[in-house]
């Protein structure tokens, strides 16, 4: 058992202040912050299953983790969503209801989310219900029902949520950005074609099923308190009979390096989406702590530079967030803002100035630090209740990572200088290998986002 | 890939707070989501609340829990949208903007770089009733914090410019929320104005974008000499703290914060409805239309609130509701149906009249029509019979583990918005610990009584969003990818 203990030191950072004014009184000592052991074992079958005891309440939560996502899919977009919807509808012992009504009669609600690389099965219940709450996953992972009965509304619910997306500004920028960055990669097609889901029959939802579930692809996180013993034998006499099935795909996505722009028309709206998106080292990679507090410093905090520029000295911009969307092998650092119409082409070019600042001069440490400190307090934050925990630990497993990526995360930020920060920026947020994408009302912003010198020499694509 | 429809209306976005943490956040304070209806079993909880007031008014709220070395720090006050000044819409929540702008000793973004420097995130809201301000800090700054709050409290220092600026940016807060998403602003900004007849309560919350750009630095003054006073506010630290050194702190810098008289709060009393009321508007980005039915709720803190409460859960909240078998598993109208008492927080963090809501986006081959009918169904048969034993048992237990949830989360949001508001309008945050025993108090046939008085057809409005896409075929605009 690894007993993982950091100390979140977290310096004074108290901002410049005018001499004649009252400066805030200094923080005083830093508590000891204690990251909560854990306890990892495997079943024959392959699957993994971790123990966290943790939490000032009776309540535990389930959270198991499958190695399949969108990744899976092929061309068949939204495949595993339709399928792992459909699981939600019934096990071969249980309807959709009982397993509603059972989960809520344990204080829980069961939660089926897939994404890029991992479909989740959560359920967070009182501590009582431990075991029920193991076996009720247990049984929705292992045996669904798949009934034909209910698949024309569950695909029904879908078309209605692409056409919703299809209206949606937000969503058509971010489609163009995948389609743009990862291209034929399943991580390219954010939204299925017209008619595509309709198309899923049962035997289609069953075959994704057999080739993409088993043990050897979960693992199964749980965090709380519980009695341990009578939690492990539920474990293994739950999960211990389900077949091993195929391991998980590797198909890392390689992300587009060369400079493009696209303009996705939403004629009369009054704000433009702006997407930037640049490849960056992912997790697994030594310079990705260095990358994150550049984005960190850059435009990921409410303090950050492009924050500060384009919506609290400018006003172009509500939400301005820049964050790095850590897929694996292929991550990115991706810019967006709503920014207003009339404004678009000037909020482009002030989150250029800023980037191309960063590049030129190395920030000063007492910019740095208190980036650092935000870090190092988010990072306490995020790890401080149950949910927070098993977050980090899928992460991490996900990319591959070790043990000391948590233990030594508080001392990595803070060994991260800011020279380094500046070097980040000029080797990765390269204008020349950018993706941009606007959508909004072109007739009135597109000729003016074309001719921004940053796209000079090319031909705006349309998607 | 369901899409759930997004509420907001604050300082910054609630899903951005935290994104530039490359991980997974654990749990982001998503303000407009706090659990739907806290309640306990016997001995569920014991929420620690020492409540007292300082001699100008100021309420103080400590709730100690070492579990993690973070502590979160609420100043509420007593001003919320419903209650701002006719012909200023919008202005409670510009105000909450301004807050960020400066102080006697803190420049533009020195408030923000102070909290977010030491480790720290922050946010502030507008609600109906309040305004809030928020950190969740490391424990070691919480004096620090505390500093930073009584500077803005004790005086703004707001320029023309900074004024603009934050038109602009609340602006775009508009036009990121309503108008650039379809089914923006619904229903939660859309019914109250069609529902409720008190201005106060029906006028449009986020704000005219004409009234926005006609606040002054003067009308900024006047709102924050008469609302944001020590004995108009409650200042809540919760999580790990020094109880000695907390109170000593808050003494020492917002004791001498001097009183102000304040004026009395407008009637917000809304007449009950006599006949149903129907609306409609298009909807420019809609693909779908989607319906919302909005009833008036019990007056608050009454026992019919409780068994409200508790009807509110058997009826809409979870999948193993009567209304979400009936009209998504049973008939299919959409992936999901959602609502609430109160929309923007949960049935105790208001003070003043409240709408139950319901609503969904269906496919234009259902109609409102056959919708409500079923509705109505649902709501006869909880007319005719009191809920079942164990749909009882069932609700008091989901209720028993929210209520842990607030009490264990690494933000402590809940619990500091819980506290606040008890102490801001019931003058007793204790009560937490009461609320157990409200819900167990409730009998099946005041929840059948409640249904009966209160889900009447007369006392119903019905809003029908018609799709500006009506017909668009679901294709990408340019085609297919």
């Amino acid at each position: 058992m690894n007993r993982l203990v950091v100390l979140a030191t977290v310096l004074a950072a108290t901002g410049a202040v005018a001499q004649e004014r009252e400066a805030p009184p200094p923080p005083g000592t830093p508590h000891e912050f204690r990251l909560p052991a854990k306890e990892t074992l495997q079943l024959d079958n392959g699957l993994s299953a971790t123990f966290i005891e943790y939490g000032s309440v009776p309540k535990l939560t389930l959270l198991a983790v499958v190695r399949t996502g969108n990744i899976d899919e092929g061309e068949d977009t939204w495949l595993p969503d339709v399928t792992v919807e459909m699981m939600k509808e019934g096990t071969t012992t249980r309807s959709a209801f009982d397993i509603a009504k059972e989960a809520a009669g344990m204080g829980g609600a069961l939660g089926l989310n897939v994404n890029a690389e991992q479909t989740t099965a959560g359920l967070s219940v009182l501590s009582d219900h431990a075991v029920g709450a193991v076996r009720l996953l247990a049984d929705v992972l292992q045996n669904p029902r798949f009934p034909e009965s209910e698949l024309p509304r569950v695909v029904a619910n879908f078309e209605r949520s692409l056409a919703v997306a299809r209206a949606d500004p937000l969503a058509l920028a971010d489609e163009a950005l995948a389609k743009l960055v990862y291209g034929d990669h399943p991580f390219g097609r954010m939204l299925p074609r017209e008619g595509q889901v309709a198309a899923y029959d049962i035997a289609k939802l069953r075959d994704y099923y057999d080739r993409n579930f088993g043990a050897r692809r979960t693992h199964v996180y749980v965090a709380g308190r519980y009695d341990r013993e009578a939690l492990e034998a539920a474990l293994r006499g739950a999960f211990g009979g389900w077949r091993e099935g195929p391991p998980a795909t590797n198909l890392p996505a390689k992300p587009a390096e060369a400079l493009q722009l696209a303009l996705v028309d939403s004629p009369g709206a009054p704000q433009s989406s702006v997407r930037m998106a640049v490849p960056v080292p992912d997790p697994s990679h030594a310079l990705y702590f260095q990358a994150t507090l550049m984005n960190s410093l850059l435009g990921g905090t409410f303090g950050s530079r492009i924050t500060s520029n384009i919506r609290e000295d400018k006003g172009y911009s509500y939400s301005p967030d820049s964050s790095i969307n850590a897929r694996r092998g292929g991550a990115l650092w991706v810019m967006s803002a709503e920014v207003t119409a009339e404004h678009t082409a000037a909020a482009i070019t002030e989150i250029y100035k800023e980037i191309e600042r960063l590049q030129r001069e190395v920030p000063a440490d007492a910019e740095l630090t208190p980036v650092k400190n935000y870090r190092a307090g988010v990072f306490v934050i995020s790890n401080s209740s149950p949910n927070g925990v098993l977050g980090q630990l899928a992460f991490m497993d996900l990319h591959g990572l070790p043990d000391d990526y948590l233990t030594n995360w508080v001392a990595n930020v803070r060994a991260v200088t800011p020279a380094q920060v500046s070097e980040m920026a000029r080797q990765f947020i390269r204008p020349e290998r950018m993706t941009v994408v606007v959508a909004g009302d072109l007739a009135t912003i597109g000729e003016s986002v074309r001719t921004l010198p940053q796209f000079k020499g090319i031909a705006a694509k349309t998607p | 890939m369901t899409r759930t429809i997004r509420r907001c209306i604050g300082l910054f976005a609630c899903a951005a707070l935290m994104a530039c943490t490359a991980q997974p956040p654990a749990e982001v304070p998503t303000t407009a989501e706090t659990v739907a209806t806290p309640a306990a079993l016997p001995n569920a909880i014991d929420i620690p609340v020492e409540y007292y007031k300082l001699d100008n008014g100021l309420k103080v709220v400590l709730s100690r829990d070492t579990t993690a070395p973070t502590v979160t720090v609420g100043v509420y006050y007593h001003i919320g949208f419903r209650i701002e000044p006719r012909g200023r819409t919008g202005f409670a929540h510009l105000f909450e903007h301004l807050m960020f702008q400066g102080s006697g000793n803190l420049g533009k973004m020195e408030f923000i770089r102070l909290v977010e420097g030491n480790g720290g995130v922050l946010n502030g809201s507008t609600r109906f009733d309040y305004t809030n301000y928020y950190q969740i800090v490391p424990a070691h700054v919480l004096e620090t914090v505390l500093w930073a709050e009584a500077d803005r409290m004790k005086a703004l220092a707001i320029t023309q410019a900074n004024l603009e600026n934050q038109q602009g940016v609340v602006k775009n807060e508009v036009r990121d929320n309503v108008m650039n998403q379809p089914y923006g602003g619904f229903p939660w900004l859309t019914m109250p104005q069609v529902a409720n007849t008190n201005w106060f309560n029906a006028h449009n919350f986020y704000g005219d974008l004409a009234d926005l750009d006609a606040a002054t630095l003067e009308d900024a003054k006047s709102f924050f000499e008469t609302y944001y006073a020590p004995n108009n506010a409650v200042v809540v630290v919760a999580g790990d703290f020094d109880p000695a050194a907390a109170r000593a702190a808050i003494a020492k810098h917002f004791a001498a914060i001097p009183a102000r008289a304040q004026p009395a709060r407008p009637d917000l009393a809304e007449p009950a409805q006599q006949s149903e009321k129907r609306d409609s508007y298009v909807d420019r980005l809609a693909p779908r239309p989607a319906l919302a039915l909005a009833w008036q709720a019990p007056p608050r803190n009454t026992p019919e609130h409780f068994a409200f409460s508790l009807l509110d859960t058997i009826l809409l909240q979870g999948q193993d509701s009567r209304l979400w078998q009936k009209l998504v598993q049973e008939r299919g109208y959409s992936d999901a149906v959602g609502g609430g008492t109160n929309l923007l927080g949960n049935e105790f963090t208001y003070d003043g009249p409240m709408l139950w809501m319901l609503y969904l986006v269906h496919d234009p081959e259902a109609t409102p029509e056959a919708i409500i009918a079923d509705v109505d169904t649902e709501i006869a048969r909880l007319q005719a019979e009191p809920p079942t034993a164990e749909e009882l048992i069932r609700a008091l237990t989901k209720l028993r583990a929210s209520l842990y949830d607030l009490a264990g989360s690494s933000t402590r949001f809940g619990l500091v918005d819980l506290l606040a508001c008890f102490a801001l309008f019931d003058d007793d945050p204790a009560r937490i610990n009461r609320l157990e025993a409200d819900f167990r108090a409730v009998s099946p046939q005041l929840i059948r009584d409640v249904a009966r008085t209160y889900l009447t057809p007369a006392r119903r409005t019905v809003q029908i969003v018609e799709p500006g896409r009506a017909g668009a075929p679901a294709e990408a605009p340019g085609g297919s990818p």
